[in-house]
């Protein structure tokens, strides 16, 4: 057995069964060994492709996300989709092929500082020095990636090592410890709650990452307190809890941003207080103690000075500080919020209205059917109007709003589970931007649906030219993009486009119940924009809705 | 303002520039810096100055891998262990 022989040997004593990769010269013998080695290699085409593809895997799953490339052009291919991971603390783990030890530092041909550039993007990289290494770093690149807040690993291989003899190495089994919470924070968490008028949970991704959704649904039945979620949050709690008000933050739902301004207790679960959420953070929540809950010690005071936090396991926090306060008003006042600004869906002519129609898929979606969204103002209205009932079936860049992300991820969690459906909505914009990843549908026969909502336009930048550039649409207006479906049917998928409402209905039908990929182009005004809005820089009650 | 942090890591070929990354990135600038590495444990003396709480940098240096132990000097405080 070589080196790259161990390393697929290794993969599968880490129960990997998928990988997503593109080969090249200094990972050719892992290719080799993954020939015939018995886990099974998904060729993307682009590396970028393929870190998504893990991601998409990763995050429809909650296993972790494996992607392989080639020194040089092939790992830095990887960068964006390794920063898109430790943004959204995605478990994945990134190989890399390095050119041979001797060759290290000489300007080889394709040689590139690996270890450097992933210093910045990745949880923690290794760089493997001798065969002994391979066997305890690869263990330790599966427990970095999946334990406290996951993330992704890179680890770089040299091709000697590749090549050389391995050396057999025994899973040191690492046994996890539980520490008992403390008790006095668990009493004042409870005061807290119980003397409360108007707490809110403000729910973020780390919820899913945890496996604590049960425990938060839980939690919420019990102390029927009422609830906002964040973007990677989507899920989390049943989208029809009695006070559960969808998302907040700059395109949050209203009800949630003025709830957050009113609230006198802020219970933060697995969330960081991102800008995206808090708008102007002085101005935040700002009548309230703020109780954090986050497995990320360094989040707790990095934004927002707490009353109490608790950095253990938030499937043991939850029950613990579980107590019902009697907020009668304030549910009340909810639910009259959650009336008064409900999302509407009346629109008037005849051109397609992309909330409309992504809440009617979402309506006729069959269950447990996962979401891949894109970048842009798509990607908000899916946020807003669609729905799921896990956060392993809405899949979205978050933190980096990485554009070219929804198509690859959708890739990764078709292949992940191949017998739910998958849906990649995406944009013009961001469609075009990992257009070759068509082909891993083509090559894989993956039934993707894809449905591309079409502005002609990078419509979120343009939405901001409109509103704070004085409508100076400085490269935003995409009237050349190619012709979608049939670029589409070259790679054999087939596809239509509608531009009307009476065409939707009989669309998503075919789209829907299409056995292979189908594209379901719809074109719509570019005019189209947001909302609400809270703007750059301002309070989260500042919002900003459409006139008319 | 300053603060003095005595550091203890597993040596690796490119813990300082790990160290140091995360300063930067953090908003500390480094007034100065000792290390010495023997028996693969590298031991630092580190004097940053920034607006921002120290805490900040403290609680993201204690997520950094192979990192052992993080000292405030000044108050001798055991930052890792306490957090
Ligand atoms: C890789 C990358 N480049 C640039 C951006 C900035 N950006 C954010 S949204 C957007 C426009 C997206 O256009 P499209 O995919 O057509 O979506 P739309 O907003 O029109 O729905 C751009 C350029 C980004 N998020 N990611
Ligand atoms: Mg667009």
């Amino acid at each position: 057995m070589n080196g790259a022989n161990f390393v697929v040997h290794a993969l599968k004593e880490q129960n990997v069964t998928q990988v997503f990769g593109y080969p090249g010269g200094a990972i050719m013998p892992l290719y080799d060994a993954l020939f015939d080695g018995g886990v099974d290699h998904l060729l993307c085409r682009h590396e970028q492709g393929a870190a998504m593809a893990a991601i998409g895997y990763a995050r429809s799953t909650g296993k972790v996300g494996v992607c392989i490339a080639t020194s040089g052009p092939g790992a830095t291919n990887l960068i964006t989709g390794l920063a898109d991971a430790l943004l959204d603390s995605v478990p994945v783990v990134a190989i890399t092929g390095q050119v041979p030890t001797h060759l290290i530092g000489t300007d080889a041909f394709q040689e590139v500082d690996v270890l450097g550039l992933s210093l910045a993007c990745t949880k923690h990289s290794f760089m493997v020095e001798t065969a002994e290494q391979l066997g305890p770093i690869i263990e330790q690149a599966f427990e970095i990636a999946t334990s406290g807040r996951p993330g992704p690993v890179l680890i770089d291989i040299p091709k000697d090592i590749q090549v050389g003899p391995s050396i057999a190495y025994a899973l040191a089994q690492l046994a996890e410890t539980q520490q008992p919470l403390n008790q006095a924070i668990v009493t004042e968490a409870k005061s807290l709650i119980n003397g409360a008028q108007k707490p809110l949970l403000y729910v973020g991704g780390g919820v899913g990452m945890a496996k604590a959704v049960p425990a938060l649904r839980t939690f919420i039945e019990q102390t029927q307190i009422p609830s906002v979620c964040t973007l990677k949050a989507i899920g989390c709690i049943e989208h029809d809890s009695p006070y559960f008000m969808g998302m907040v933050g700059m395109h949050g739902s209203k009800a949630s941003n003025l709830a957050i301004q009113e609230c006198d207790l802020l219970i933060a679960v697995g969330a960081r207080f991102d800008d995206r959420v808090t708008g102007k953070l002085d101005e935040f929540a700002p009548h309230a103690k703020v109780i954090h809950l986050d497995i990320d010690a360094a989040e707790i005071d990095k934004l927002r000075q707490v009353t109490i936090s608790m950095t253990d396991d938030l499937k043991q926090v939850l029950p613990a500080i579980s107590v019902k306060p009697s907020i009668e008003q304030w549910q009340q006042h909810i639910s009259e919020m959650k009336v008064t600004h409900a999302n509407r869906y009346d629109h008037p002519g005849e051109p397609i209205f992309a909330p409309a129609l992504l809440r009617q898929l979402a309506e006729t979606m069959p269950a447990d059917t996962v979401i891949c969204s894109d970048v842009g103002q798509h990607q908000m209205w899916v946020a807003q109007h669609m729905f799921v009932d896990r956060p392993e079936n809405h899949i979205s860049s978050s933190g980096l709003g990485t554009m070219g992300f929804g198509v690859p991820a959708a890739v990764g969690a078709q292949v992940a589970r191949p017998n739910d459906t998958v849906i990649a909505v995406s944009g013009d914009g961001s469609f075009m931007m990992n257009i070759q990843e068509l082909g891993t549908i083509k090559r894989k026969q993956l039934p993707i649906k894809i449905l591309l909502i079409d502005n002609q336009r990078l419509g979120m930048v343009r939405q901001w030219q409109e509103l704070f550039f004085n409508g100076r649409f400085s490269e935003t207006i995409l009237t050349d993009n190619p012709d979608f479906v049939t670029l589409a049917s070259a790679f054999d998928i087939p596809g239509e486009t509608i531009v009307v409402k009476s065409q939707i209905d009989d669309a998503l039908q075919r789209l829907l119940n299409s056995d292979g990929p189908y594209l379901l182009h719809v074109s719509i005004s570019e005019e189209e924009n947001v909302w609400p809005l809270v703007p750059p820089g301002a309070a989260n009650d500042q919002m900003m809705e459409s006139v008319g | 303002m300053n603060n003095t942090l005595t550091i203890e890591a597993m040596h690796s070929p490119e813990f300082l520039e790990r160290l140091l990354r995360v300063c930067r990135h953090r908003g500390f600038a480094i007034v100065t810096i000792n290390a010495t590495t023997k028996q693969q444990v590298t031991h630092i003396e580190l004097t940053v100055s920034s607006d921002r709480e120290i805490a900040l940098l403290t609680k993201q240096l204690d997520k950094v891998i192979g990192i052992l132990k993080v000292t405030l000097s000044a108050s001798n405080e055991d930052i890792k262990a306490s957090a």
